[in-house]
């Protein structure tokens, strides 16, 4: 074994600790940068492989049911697609099963075969009679149906009952959580479950090769200028769907992301803090090594190989632990999009960043131990350790103006007595402090968004109506209830809006639906027949800006909007549009609405009024209390941040701790000349060094924390296609401004306490006969 | 014998410093010969040894050793030049406090590219001190300490030894053994320049006695030369030493 190593080696054995400091923040950084690199080059390609498999629709496209189906089966070779599906017959139906009610898309088709979107039947089997159907697995698994289950047609008046005979894949819409869903049946069971507002045609289109968004734009336009105006009635895109699936992948690749950059930081200032204060307690030792013939290159080697070899180790732990750690993650992607899950991983990125994480240690490492080595060995042989620092001086003068007890005093004084070493140690309290102000923030603007898109507070109760109830006769029901305060009555209609590919999707209201709780961005909330308003995403793609007017269709009518506010959804990607329901009056009078957001009486029982209304007609009524729970993707995304925000608070942790053994360590013959003279609270001087330090750190960390809140913020917004409201910004209050750096000084004084210990236990003969 | 170290006019003034720690010193050593510098504290002797071991640089003047310029090496260089030409004992042994006396020794020969652990060992078992083998030096006597430190400067049969005050931190008994172990290695053919303040451990062990005052050679005795005995040095010295004071 050469000499760097021996010499490196023996100087890891005794410095321990530091090297469990490096070994732990070093895996934490890599155990997450894993996860997210390879979350991120992984996530496409389940996608992707499914998508080829199951031979998905670029485009879909649904058609008027008055479009003639002969027409229909030209449209391929109209926008040059390679191949199709359908035209199959679908309707939106609503069945009962158990007390709950769901609306699905019944789709008619033979077998799940075809040219284009072949489903997978992940259990059961295709229907074989008029009365079976296949539901998503998807939807199955969410709302815990079963094969055998039988439900309960309640969209038409006869109501028959189906069962339940397959659960299926389509790669052709997102999951149930975050989709509206397709089932199938026979094309001879559709028609007795149709209505004539509810029927329509789906074609499926696939091209030689992935068009583009602009390209599936131009095959839509083209579409609806060939046929009767108002045929296209829907759309729907792999881009979007692709989306769908993979946004809860992309934010917590983001989230992920973000953590490993910050503890990687915190790890480069970590092991500079720690080799400089290496250096400088090393003087003479360095003088030794230079005597006996190490070269300044192999002093510096000697330095950055103990930093070096742990990182290796946490390095060698870390990678393999976040690989694993996307493993699930990767997993439920697989089993949303039916594919056999195999362990997808790629040696060749692994290893690229562990060399990359390795490197960056070793640069950290290297160049604060290049000061080692270029010291003049005379120099460092005769001064045992580096010159004391002269930082802290004006803060002991302040100090000792300000009458505070010496101890106090002199560990101000000392928190600050190497400015590199404190400024180091600043960034890691400051990447600790601020990614808990991240970790506390964002679960509360999620959960704010999340309370705007289920009205949570402003609506108790929704009612969804079949059509075969009248509107007039549920509102009659509703008015009649005493616990009724308000109702806000819903319905939708699709409407094509210049420059934007697919179809809008519309929600019209009756009522004051200013009181759902939804947000404004910018801008106001329409106020009267002609004003919309609507996401950043459609603002986006149809290049308006609030104050604009612009014509719509509708049912292949002109309808002049305008657009009067930006509000917040996350339905489509934030391509919707939000109006009065008489806008739509103008072009389609007979629109109604069919769900119903139901505000009660302050102390009403939800559950008594849920009960009641749903007895007045149990097969055409679904009424059922608001779910204001957080979807999943979310609640995983909570529990990622709460983890990495434990994390670096512990990397922060050590970062104090791991200075403050610097300094005590440095300051030992001060605190053994202190002890000799009479003094007794060291631990007092080593826990206001600390508390200074972290009282600073945290101080930064707020406006930084509050500024990684806001961008993040932005960033997750932007990827649901939105822009973040004002209010999830201002999700703190001011007391706890104060509260969160103050626990920040708590922790580093609990830190503070075995360096503290260490300096109280001081034997004043040894250190000072050592000296 | 051939000449090893040739210092000429060599100055040295320290950052700060009005005089200099060597002021125009010109000398040479023969290679086998054990050469004692004598002067008080202060008076440039160790600034003198640093200059031979290439620790330090001369602000003028020029050193050679074994015939090397080393004004014309670089730190690595130098590096090279120690750890293949010098063997360094300190006052204060300067021992790796991490390594064990085994591995302290092998240091030097590790960095060579030697495998010496035979040699190591012999050197340990010829100093008496075999049994400390695994001991770290926070385990062992100032002696012990010591003899470490000298074995380890030899590990790589060096063409010169130095010594700087290798008795200083030692009690009387242990400075004498540690005296006569640098008599013997003397005996045995190697060069050694050893730094002192000690007139009698001087002339009882070395051939030659430099005295060095303000950075300055203020006596040179050849002590078996006919016209120079120990006493002499001593003499000399204690006039030195009434001039600096009690």
């Amino acid at each position: 074994m050469g000499a760097v190593i021996v010499k490196a080696l023996a100087d890891l054995r005794r410095r321990r600790l530091q090297a469990t400091v490096i070994f732990l923040t070093v895996l934490l950084a890599m155990a997450a940068g894993t996860t997210a690199v390879t979350l991120m080059s992984q996530t496409r390609d389940p996608y992707q492989i499914a998508f080829d498999k199951q031979r998905g629709a670029h485009l879909q496209v649904a058609f008027n049911a008055t479009t003639d189906p002969q027409v229909l089966g030209n449209t391929p070779a109209l926008i040059g697609a390679s191949a199709s599906g359908g035209p199959y017959p679908a309707s939106n139906i609503q069945f009962r099963f158990g007390d709950r009610k769901f609306y699905v898309d019944a789709v008619g088709r033979e077998n799940p075969r075809g040219a284009v979107e072949v489903l997978s039947i992940t259990s059961g089997r295709w229907p074989m009679a008029n009365d079976e159907i296949v539901l998503t697995r998807s939807f199955s698994e969410l709302n815990k149906i079963s094969l055998g289950d039988r439900i309960k047609v309640t969209s038409v008046a006869q109501t028959p009952t189906l069962t339940v005979v397959g659960e299926a894949v389509d790669i052709d819409e997102g999951s149930a959580d975050l989709s509206s869903q397709r089932a199938w049946m026979l094309p001879a069971a559709l028609p007795a479950l149709s209505s004539p507002d509810s029927s329509f045609y789906l074609m499926d289109y696939r091209f030689p090769s992935d068009p583009t968004s602009a390209q599936l734009q131009a095959s839509l336009d083209r579409l609806k200028t060939s046929l009767p105006p108002g045929s296209v009635s829907g759309a729907l895109n792999y881009l979007l769907i692709r989306s769908i699936f993979n946004i809860t992948n992309q934010i917590l690749t983001g989230v992920l992301l973000a953590f490993s950059v910050f503890a990687l930081a915190a790890t480069i200032a970590i092991v500079a803090t720690l080799v400089t204060g290496i250096v400088i307690s090393a003087y003479r030792e360095i003088g030794i090594m230079r005597a006996v013939g190490f070269t300044p290159y192999q002093v510096v080697e000697v330095f950055a190989l103990q930093i070096v070899i742990p990182a290796l180790a946490a390095c060698l732990v870390g990678v393999p632990a976040g690989t694993l750690a996307s493993q699930p993650l990767l997993a439920n992607s697989s089993h949303a999009l039916g594919l056999a899950y195999t362990p997808t991983f790629s040696i060749g990125l692994d290893l690229l960043f562990l060399a990359s994480g390795l490197l960056i240690v070793a640069v950290a490492a290297t160049v604060p131990a290049m000061r080692a080595g270029l010291l003049k060995p005379i120099v460092a042989i005769t001064n045992a350790s580096a010159p004391r620092g002269a930082g802290g001086r004006l803060l002991r003068q302040a100090g000792t103006r300000m009458r505070l007890p010496r101890p106090v005093v002199l560990g101000i004084g000392d928190a600050f007595a190497r400015p590199l070493r404190a400024i180091l140690t600043l960034v890691t309290v400051l990447l600790g402090v601020a990614t808990v102000v991240v970790a506390v923030g964002l679960p509360r603007s999620f959960a704010l968004i999340n309370n705007s898109e289920t009205g949570a507070g402003n609506y108790q109760v929704m009612v969804t109506r079949s059509s075969a109830y009248p509107d007039s006769e549920l509102m009659r029901v509703l008015n009649a209830q005493p616990e009724t305060a308000r109702v806000v009555a819903i319905g939708g209609q699709n409407v094509i809006v210049p420059a934007v590919g697919d179809p809008v999707t519309t929600r019209l209201f009756r009522g004051d639906s200013s009181r759902l709780g939804y947000m404004v961005v910018a801008g106001r909330w329409y106020s009267a027949p002609g004003e919309v308003v609507a996401p950043a995403g459609l603002i986006h793609d149809a290049h308006l800006k609030i104050g604009d007017s612009f014509t719509g269709t509708a049912n292949g009518q002109p309808l002049q909007l305008r657009l009067v506010g930006e509000t917040y959804d996350i339905n489509n990607l934030g391509h919707s549009l939000f109006m009065d329901i008489a806008t739509m009056a103008s072009v389609t009078p007979a629109v109604e609405p069919f769900l119903y957001d139901v505000t009660l009486r302050s102390g009403s029982d939800v559950s008594a009024y849920v009960r009641r209304v749903a007895a007045a007609e149990p097969d055409l009524l679904d009424v059922r209390a608001s779910d204001t729970s957080i979807i999943a993707p979310v609640k995983i995304i909570d529990l990622v941040l709460l983890v990495l925000a434990g994390a670096l608070a512990l990397i922060g942790i050590g970062g104090v701790f791991n200075t403050l053994l610097l300094n005590t360590r440095e300051r030992i013959r001060d605190t053994a000349t202190l002890k000799a003279l009479g003094m007794s609270p060291r631990q007092v001087m080593v826990a206001t060094s600390a508390a200074l330090l972290a009282l600073v750190g945290g101080l930064v960390a707020m406006p930084v924390g509050l500024f990684l809140h806001h961008l993040l913020n932005d960033v997750i917004s932007s990827s649901a296609g939105n822009d973040t409201p004002p209010g999830a910004y201002a999700v703190f209050n001011p007391y706890e401004l104060v509260t969160i750096p103050l626990l920040g000084v708590g922790v580093a004084i609990a830190a503070a306490l075995i360096p503290g210990r260490w300096a109280a236990r001081t034997n004043v003969v040894e250190v000072l006969h050592a000296e | 014998m051939s000449e090893l170290v040739r210092l000429t006019d060599v100055t040295k003034v320290y950052q700060g410093g009005i005089t200099g720690a060597l002021n125009g010193v010109s000398v040479s050593v023969e290679k086998g010969e054990f050469t004692a510098i004598m002067g008080p504290s202060g008076s440039g002797k160790s600034t003198l040894l640093n200059m031979v071991a290439g620790l330090d640089r001369p602000t003028s003047g020029g050193v050679a050793v074994g015939g090397t310029d080393l004004g014309k090496l670089g730190e690595a260089g130098l590096a090279r030049f120690r750890r293949d030409h010098i063997g360094f004992v300190f006052q204060f042994f300067y021992l790796l406090p991490n390594l064990t006396a085994l591995e302290n020794v092998l240091i030097p020969a590790q960095l060579k590219g030697n495998a010496a652990a035979g040699r190591a060992r012999e050197l340990l078992e010829r100093l008496g001190i075999k049994d400390i083998a695994d001991k770290y030096p926070a385990r062992m006597s100032g002696g012990q300490q010591q003899r470490v430190a000298i074995a380890r400067a030899l590990i790589n049969n060096p063409t010169l030894l130095l010594a700087d005050e290798p008795t200083g931190a030692l009690d009387t008994h242990t400075g004498e053994q540690v005296m006569e172990l640098l008599g013997q290695l003397h005996g045995d053919g190697q060069t050694i320049l050893l730094v002192t303040h000690d007139a009698k451990l001087a002339t009882r062990h070395a051939e030659r006695v430099i005295s060095v005052m303000d950075g300055k050679i203020v006596d040179d005795a050849r002590l078996q030369s006919p016209e120079r005995a120990p006493s002499d040095v001593i003499r000399v010295r204690g006039e030195e030493a009434t001039r600096w004071g009690p």
